[in-house]
């Protein structure tokens, strides 16, 4: 009965009430729909460094994160990868070949890291073939092809079928270099990646060296993410010898940055409700103020402090639980929509891009934000009602009756 | 022992730092089952009286007993729980609250002494039907007349079962018809129900009907007459 009291109080001045429950709705909405959009940047930006070329987890030798010699490649590392390669968790597994060298073309020369890799299984660890726009993704028959960035391609004026020198150490230490010739262009979401970065086939790379088939990263593309924690232990424990990383060692700075974004984004929203705070307390006290003469008759006739103050509480909940959960309805709805059909950023296109971001943009908002945001309206409710909860209680019967 | 017991009251306002003296060494017993009016002019104190036996206000001297009980000591959370048990309040604007049906209004009370919902449903309707709203109970109080919502009052301030009723310028807002056939309820619940009634009023038409009329001026009891002697004096 109280609870129906409660809820015949709130819709006792409807316009009063409907303001104040559309202001949370929209707040809300607002706040939950901008949160979405955030996280889904940074998630976007996420995904695309893992496609792009840092897969899910990697592994190296241990002197090789110190100093990225060729010398410093994985022993027997062609059998680690066929044996990581049997666990049904891994989707497929690429061993590269990683040298920092030169690359020279007739006008200009740049400083790039050389990845040899094996095009049919890094098509299924990356996407990178699916970032190129002129050629193929080695599919020519011609000697040495090279996929380079666009960006590097117009430093070094180069065309589709340009040649390109490159120039770096050897196993052995001395100086290498070969002809190569561009066989596709990509154009990835980070320019410093197509700026610093190309590809060859690594079968290519052992000619030009006259090494054996070695390799010094093995790139893990998992069947989910789920997984990642649960593999990545078992690696470590098998290859302890080895340096094994998930993608949050590798780019620290992402995982970092992602979480100091959803604390900022709580932050964000707890302001948002801080600003609502005021508005349910408004409304509360405009609508106790305009009680006074009834609480004194619910007092006098034996209504106990407490159940008033409960009366209140349950009021100010009800009437903000009701305009949150509109609010994170249409806002869940609104991301839900957009999570599927994306937003187009691609005027923003150049900015984005400098920041390795992608310019379709999908809205993402993970449940638990849901609960959190639950917590802070309860947490708000309660807040807000207290001001005008203690203000009634101490409300005097035989003053409050004759209150008009 | 009396059933309420005014042992040299005073009260004492201040307002606007001005002491103002609203009752003054008041002196009164009130038996079980009488029919008694505090009647007098506008700042006379009736109501102040009347809201220190409720224990709306505390005295700030003397003693009010209730059964023998000693309210001017309670705390407030203890005085509230006393008021439900023990005091039927009927108030001159009605005061029923406005979201709830008469029945609800009726209910509410017996829920705030924790009766089951089926006890408390059949009490509300046979006491609004004792009020003769048998019809009603379902209306709101913004459908219902002035005496209605009177009536629902009186059936509210039963439905605790209380030791007595207070009931303050009851009568006020209601037209003579009205306000008579209030009275007539009133008196049957005294008379049939054995039911306590403490009136506040300057309501001629309650001060006729009265057993017992207690009259006060300045704070002080100017008179205290049984109906009789008043009709003697009439005469």
């Amino acid at each position: 009965m109280l609870l129906a009291l409660a809820w015949k109080n709130i819709w006792r001045n409807k316009k009063r009430s409907l303001i104040i429950l559309t202001a949370i709705a929209l707040g809300l909405w607002a706040g939950l729909f901008s949160v979405s959009i955030s996280i889904g940047v940074w998630e976007a930006t996420i995904n695309s460094t893992i496609d792009r070329n840092l897969s899910h987890i990697q592994i190296h030798k241990k002197e090789f994160k110190e100093e990225k010699l060729i010398s410093n490649y994985i022993p027997n590392g062609n059998t680690i990868a066929d044996e990581i390669r049997k666990d049904k968790r891994v989707k497929e597994v690429s061993g590269r070949v990683l040298i920092e060298g030169m690359a020279s073309s007739p006008t200009s020369s740049s400083g790039v890291n050389i990845i040899g890799i094996n095009p049919e299984n890094e098509k299924e660890v990356t996407s990178i073939s699916s970032y190129i726009q002129e050629g193929k993704f080695f599919e020519t028959k011609k000697r040495n092809p090279v996929l380079i960035g666009k960006k590097l391609a117009d430093k070094l004026g180069l065309k589709m079928g340009s040649k390109i020198v490159l120039t770096f150490q050897n196993i052995d230490t001395t100086l290498t270099f070969a002809a190569f010739r561009i066989a596709g262009i990509f154009k990835t979401e980070s320019t410093n990646f197509d700026q610093s970065h190309l590809f060859v086939k690594k079968s290519d790379l052992y000619k030009t060296m006259e090494s054996e088939p070695i390799i010094s990263e093995i790139a893990i593309r998992l069947n989910s993410s789920d997984d990642l924690d649960s593999v990545y232990s078992k690696l470590k424990l098998d290859y302890s010898s080895l340096a094994v990383e998930t993608w949050k060692q590798l780019a620290p700075e992402l995982e970092f940055t992602y979480e100091m974004l959803i604390l900022e984004l709580e932050i964000f929203l707890g302001i948002i409700l801080a600003a609502l705070l005021f508005g349910i307390t408004n409304t509360m006290l405009m609508s106790v103020m305009d009680r006074i003469r009834e609480f004194g008759v619910l007092m006098a006739v034996g209504m106990k402090r407490v159940r008033v103050f409960f009366l209140i509480l349950i009021e100010t909940f009800v009437l903000s639980i009701f305009g949150g959960i509109i609010g994170m309805l249409l806002g869940g709805i609104t991301v839900w929509y957009l999570s599927d059909k994306g937003i187009d950023l691609s005027i923003f296109a150049e900015g984005l891009n400098a920041y390795g971001m992608p310019t379709q943009m999908y809205p993402v908002l993970p449940l638990y934000f849901y609960f959190v945001l639950i917590v802070m309206i309860i947490i708000t409710a309660i807040i807000a009602a207290i001001y005008p909860s203690i203000k009634t209680i101490k409300l005097m019967p035989a003053k409050a009756i004759r209150t008009y | 022992m009396a059933l309420i017991e005014v042992k040299n009251v005073s009260k004492i306002y201040n307002t606007n730092s001005v002491p103002v003296n609203a009752l003054r060494n008041i002196d009164l017993k009130i038996e079980k089952e009488e029919f008694t009016a505090i009647v007098g002019p506008s700042g006379s104190g009736k109501t102040t009286l009347l809201n220190m036996i409720g224990g709306l206000d505390n005295p700030t001297s003397g003693v009010i007993m209730i059964g023998g009980t000693d309210i001017s000591t309670f705390k407030t959370d203890a005085m509230i729980n006393f008021r439900l048990q023990n005091i039927g309040f009927v108030f001159q604007a009605y005061n029923l609250i406005p979201v709830f049906t008469a029945k609800e209004n009726v209910e509410f009370i017996m829920l705030l002494q924790g009766e089951s919902k089926e006890k408390r449903e059949a009490e509300a309707v046979n006491l609004l039907k004792a009020v003769d709203l048998g019809d009603k109970i379902d209306k709101k109080p913004t459908e219902l007349s002035g005496g209605e919502q009177q009536r629902v009052a009186v059936a509210r301030a039963l439905a605790s079962k209380p030791s007595f009723v207070l009931a303050d310028e009851p009568t006020a807002n209601l037209d003579s018809v009205t306000a008579n056939n209030l009275l007539d309820l009133m008196e049957k619940l005294n008379e049939v129900n054995k039911m306590t009634f403490v009136f506040s009023t300057h309501d001629s038409r309650v001060i006729e009907r009265a057993h017992r009329v207690v009259t006060l001026r300045d704070g002080q009891i100017d008179s205290d007459k049984k109906q009789n002697e008043l009709a003697v004096k009439k005469q």
